[in-house]
């Protein structure tokens, strides 16, 4: 019985080091912007928003940005809070993980919300000294929806008297000079 | 004398031309966001041109005559225009939800109009694309001068004063009007180059969409012409991950860093101009000087493994640090590790700027290339034998004398500039940031270049924002307006 009890805790110790390792552990964008060069040439994983644009370039990969901030769940369009200038990492990928992509964020779209795994490469020779993650493997957590602002009816109702205001000012003032 | 009525319709006349000025400019991005049927934004911008109309129209309604504008006036007028058109340009900002404040917003005002590239925006990703124009057209706007906008329109009688009041140099052409209309033909034309050259790039080496292709190109060839330094996407010129975009970009943030004189020479000679131009040659010396520290500063932090990586990092931070534009290539975290001679050759390329009569900032590499020249031929009166003549002249377009009154004037200015950077670095000091990121980055916002380490950020005291606000107002001007606008509050207070 004691001989059990001890191998079960060894089992439980074992999967407990080895656990996070096997399953990836997600890294925030902001460690590997501030601390690039402690992960270069890791494997890591990178959650966040796909966002800007997707360059599809004629070596077959696929560039674009992940955003890893507050505004990746909930952009400041959709009412989220401000939390300070964006955070994001570039990406690269094979062209063939971006074919069923969603749309790209921006200010219509929150972009769809991935978990990009690669290896960073910090300060890559290969590439001019660019810092990017390479992507292997792309996981959608949560597609991308349509964000709406909808109209300010009080700056539009305020604007329109004001540029009548000053139209009849600028006309009454050519009236004037013109008699000058 | 304490100023009368007079004066101050005198003012007021030529303030209100200009803001219907800026109000016109207002429909741009208005229509940007009606075609984009970008409601919110549409509001704002509306608002913002009702503003500048009323403002504009009432000031030129008080004083319906046109008024002869003598030296001082020309400069309350250069100065003001430079403080209120930002204010009611922030307008949009502040109701676009991407500003802690309202302060913050006309920080970015400034910052856009006097070509610095300093940003306190959140969530810039997500920013609606006419907001985005209209930050960089406010880049078009102050860079080219908005006071030469307005001599293109209507020129008066003012028109000299304004135009050197606006840190401008000597004419290309005869006339102020016919200056300034090449000044903005030279734009427009660089506007259609760049237009063709970023957006065929963008369409296909980065491979995006060509609609978005031709949105990137406009605002960075705003921004890099004009040596602005906002850019479309939170990672500046990061973002696109090519060096062949970013030498496409580099050409024109050349460009922006020229004289239009040397602009002018290179449409219509004399081309020599550009081997014997005192500036060029002390432009050119300082770049590579800059860029040859901080290689070798790069190269002993040991951060690049490559000499091409580390070349093609050090070369463009170097280029928009000393043409004054502003982007990068790697996060503002990374530049902060930018130690040692790599920081000395990047705050000296920001703070000796680009050309005079530019749309960079800084020092300016004339007076840089006077102050050096008048310190040699010092140099040289020493060491000849008494009664021996030196050759006090240089090459500016025509043959020169660096007289003692000039030597003095250049010396001056550029003394000013250094009390200014030292200014900005004492109230950060004092907040306490480190000397190095709290010199970077005044140096930053004083010279108009809009790199930053970090330090510029929506969670800074907002007296420090208020004095990177000045830095960057008086950088632009280049005192003499600044002290004109003092001279005359002063005036009445004091009514002398």
């Amino acid at each position: 019985m004691a001989r059990l009890l001890a191998a079960v805790s060894v089992a439980v110790i074992v999967a407990g080091i080895a656990g996070p390792a096997m399953a990836q552990a997600v890294v925030p964008a902001r460690d590997l912007i501030e601390n690039p060069a402690n992960l270069d040439g890791d494997v890591v994983t990178v959650e966040g928003e796909l966002i800007g644009d997707y360059g599809f370039r004629s070596d077959g990969t696929m560039w674009t940005q992940l955003n890893d901030d507050s505004y990746a769940r909930r952009p400041l369009v959709d009412g989220g809070p401000r939390t300070g200038a964006n955070v994001g990492i570039g990406i690269r990928m094979p062209a063939r993980l971006a074919e069923d992509l969603d749309p790209p964020g921006g200010y219509r779209v929150r972009g769809p919300l991935v978990q990009a795994t690669g290896v960073w490469r910090y300060h890559d020779p290969a590439r001019g000294g660019e810092s990017y993650l390479e992507v292997t493997e792309l996981v959608v957590v949560e597609s991308g929806r349509a964000l709406d602002e909808g109209a300010r009816p009080v700056p539009l109702i305020a604007g329109a008297l004001l540029v009548l205001v000053a139209a009849w000012t600028f006309l009454s003032y050519r009236k004037v000079r013109d008699r000058l | 004398m304490r100023p009368d009525a007079d004066d101050f319709r005198a003012i007021a006349f030529y303030l209100g031309r200009i803001f219907l000025v800026v109000a016109v400019a207002g429909i741009l991005p208005l229509g940007w966001a009606a075609i984009g049927r970008e409601w919110g934004p549409f509001s704002s911008f509306l608002l913002m041109i009702g503003v500048y109309g009323v403002l504009g129209a009432a000031m030129v309604r008080v004083c319906p005559e046109e008024q002869r504008l003598d030296w001082g006036h020309g400069m309350v007028v250069v100065a003001t225009t430079w403080l209120l058109v930002p204010l009611v340009g922030a307008i949009p900002f502040v109701l676009s939800g991407h500003f802690v404040s309202p302060l913050d917003a006309y920080f970015d005002a400034m910052s856009g109009i006097t070509t610095t590239g300093l940003t306190l925006v959140q969530d810039l990703d997500h920013l609606a694309p006419s907001l985005n124009f209209w930050r960089h057209l406010l880049h078009f706007l102050g860079g080219q001068g908005i006071i030469i906008a307005a001599l293109v329109m209507f020129a008066g009688g003012g028109a000299m004063t304004l135009y050197y009041g606006e840190a401008r140099d000597d004419l290309v052409l005869p006339s102020v009007r016919s200056t300034a209309r090449f000044i903005w033909s030279a734009a427009i034309v660089h506007l259609v180059l760049g237009l063709a050259l970023l957006g065929t790039l963008a369409w296909v080496v980065l491979g995006f969409s060509w609609q978005r292709s031709l949105f990137h190109a406009l605002m960075l060839l705003f921004a890099a012409f004009d040596t602005g330094g906002f850019s479309p996407q939170s990672t500046s010129v990061g973002y696109y991950h090519s060096a062949i975009f970013e030498l496409g970009v580099a050409v024109f943030m050349v460009a922006g860093a020229l004289s239009f004189g040397v602009h002018f020479a290179l449409w219509r000679g004399p081309r020599r101009e550009l081997l014997e131009n005192l500036e060029m040659r002390t432009i050119i010396a300082s770049f590579l000087g800059t860029l040859a520290v901080t290689a070798v500063g790069l190269g002993a932090l040991g951060l690049y493994g490559s000499a091409v990586g580390l070349g093609r990092q050090a070369y463009f931070q170097v280029l928009s640090a000393h043409s004054g534009t502003g982007f990068a290539t790697v996060p503002s975290a990374e530049l902060a590790r930018w130690g040692g001679l790599a920081f000395g050759g990047m705050a000296l390329a920001m703070a000796l700027g680009g050309m005079a009569s530019s749309t960079a900032g800084g020092v300016k590499a004339l007076r840089v290339g006077l102050t050096i020249r008048a310190i040699a031929d010092e140099i040289r009166g020493v060491l000849l034998p008494h009664g021996a003549v030196i050759d006090r002249t240089y090459h500016q377009f025509q043959r020169r004398q660096l007289t003692d009154q000039l030597a003095k004037s250049v010396m001056t200015a550029s003394l000013l500039y250094v009390a200014l950077y030292l200014l900005g670095t004492g109230v950060a000091l004092a907040y306490g940031v480190p000397l190095q990121a709290a010199l970077f980055e005044s140096v930053s916002a004083a010279a108009n270049v809009g790199l930053s380490v970090g330090v510029t950020d929506a969670t800074m005291p907002a007296l420090l924002k208020v004095v990177y606000i000045a830095q960057m107002w008086m950088g632009r001007l280049e005192f003499v307006a600044v002290f004109a606008m003092v001279g005359f509050l002063w005036s009445i207070v004091r009514g002398k």
